[in-house]
């Protein structure tokens, strides 16, 4: 089987680092928000795990921003570039994942439409968690009360809208029979040529044209 | 079980803080070393280990000078924000109406601390780790321990009261005594607490308006506290119906792409 590189080793270790930091944030951050989880939580123990997760989270991405600025930027605007292509998926996309043809998906690029949503939703819940993290642990009793409730609420709206699209995210790369090799190349770094031309038609041909894989998750 | 209450008048009050000593014996709370800031009152603020505190106002009023004192702890509302978003129930409501904590299923997360509509709880927490005291506020003398009300015996505060401003007792009862009171006084004398909050079961006599004694005209629960009821069960409904949906999701997809192939 012809294989291609889909993410370089670079790229895998970011994506992995950021989802076990993210999972145990999530983990013990559930701990406060479901009832009932809350034993959990007693004595602050997950409180000082959810911190150590929280530098750990942000710690890298930051770090990689200063060192590699152009590939941070270049991935931000992938996560942020849509076109009709875009739209033309969203709309065949309910179809496509219920097992209806795949040929009227229109082609992608490295990330599909799918994909570049699940990126925006991490960059933007991202920034919220981060912010509203900073302010409720580093400015308690400082900011007033208000403020403080505001930054609880927004952390928690987040968590809901990351948490749900978490779900569709691991659905989708591990369990979906259409994207069968979405876990294998984020593991291993490599995809069938077959799987690359059918579902990142726009970026095999870029790559066959002689440009190189993709640099970051 | 009676609903309880203590009754503070404050018209009665010398500001002796005779109150504020007894609670800090009873409970054990070191005292704390402050500097003089020209004031009778002292401590600063309420803290870990001061659970109750006097607090001294002194109000000008047509060329008079107006001495007015506050008492300074928990008011053990009927609809306590802190109850409310304790995540652990660490924070409860007693039978008798009392808020009291369970200190073994605190987490020290100070959700109470910044959404208590009169700033009571305190929490002493090394900034970084979280970690250290857990959350501190008046019990009504019902700490484990060192439970004074289940024994039959008188909140240590009201027990050394030497001027009669302290009372304890049902609420009805004393919502009736400080109602007959607010009628002999007469002029702005008001009762507090009888219904803020869903009513509070520490009960105030004032003879002027709450905002004069530095208390909140109309103390509510913070409306992101009511948010977060709503936002809870909108997130397991939300997680709840994507997780079946991506289910049958994977389930029909999996069973027309083999039924394609086995056709193939």
């Amino acid at each position: 089987m012809q294989e291609v590189e889909r993410f370089r080793k670079r790229a895998r270790v970011q994506h992995w680092w950021i989802a076990v930091w993210a999972l145990i944030l999530g983990l013990t951050g559930l701990f406060l928000f479901v009832d009932g989880f809350g034993a959990a939580a007693e004595g602050g123990g997950s409180r000082l795990a959810h911190r150590i997760a929280a530098i750990c989270f942000v710690a890298w991405p930051v770090l990689y921003f200063f060192m590699n600025p152009r590939n941070s930027l270049e991935w931000l605007k992938e996560a942020f570039t849509w076109n009709k292509d875009d739209l033309g998926w969203l709309q065949a996309a309910p179809s496509y994942y219920f097992g209806g043809p795949e040929d009227v998906m229109p082609p992608q690029d490295r990330s599909n439409t799918g994909q570049k949503l699940w990126m925006v939703v991490v960059i933007i819940t991202g920034c919220i968690f981060v912010i509203t993290g900073f302010f409720m642990w580093f400015l308690k009793g400082t900011i007033s009360p208000e403020t403080y409730q505001v930054m609880l609420l927004f952390h928690d709206i987040a968590f809901i809208g990351a948490g749900t699209m978490f779900l569709v995210h691991v659905s989708l790369a591990a369990f979906h029979p259409r994207m069968s090799e979405a876990l294998r190349s984020m593991w291993g770094g490599k995809s069938s040529v077959e799987y690359a031309k059918s579902h990142h038609g726009k970026w095999y041909d870029r790559i066959s044209a002689g440009e190189s894989a993709g640099e970051s998750s | 079980m009676a609903e309880k209450a203590i009754l503070y008048d404050a018209t009665k009050c010398t500001a002796c803080r005779a109150c504020q000593v007894a609670c800090k014996n009873w409970n054990e709370l070191e005292a704390v070393e402050t500097i003089n800031r020209g004031t009778y009152e002292n401590p600063p603020d309420l803290s870990p280990k001061t659970w109750l505190k006097m607090e001294f106002r002194e109000v000008g009023n047509n060329g008079t000078l107006r001495w007015l004192f506050t008492r300074r702890a928990c008011m053990h509302c009927s609809e306590a924000a802190c109850v409310k978003v304790c995540p652990t129930g660490a924070l409860y409501y007693r039978p008798d109406g009392f808020v009291a904590i369970d200190k073994m299923k605190c987490t020290n997360c100070g959700y109470c601390v910044d959404f208590c509509p009169f700033d009571i709880p305190r929490l002493d927490v090394n900034r970084a780790s979280g970690l250290g005291e857990r959350v501190t506020k008046c019990t009504a003398c019902t700490t484990p321990g060192l439970n004074r009300i289940d024994n039959d015996a008188l909140p240590a505060c009201v027990k050394t009261c030497p001027t009669g401003a302290l009372t304890y007792g049902n609420r009805d009862t004393l919502l009736t005594t400080a109602e007959a009171r607010v009628q002999e006084l007469g002029g702005n004398a008001r009762l507090y607490g009888k219904d803020e909050v869903g009513g509070t079961h520490v009960l105030y006599i004032l003879d002027d308006s709450a905002t004069t004694y530095g208390l909140p005209q109309d103390p509510k629960v913070p409306a992101a506290a009511t948010v977060h009821d709503v936002l809870k069960p909108v997130g397991y409904a939300v997680a709840g119906v994507v997780a079946l949906g991506l289910l049958l999701n994977v389930m029909v997809a999996r069973a027309r792409i083999i039924t394609r192939e086995e056709e193939k």
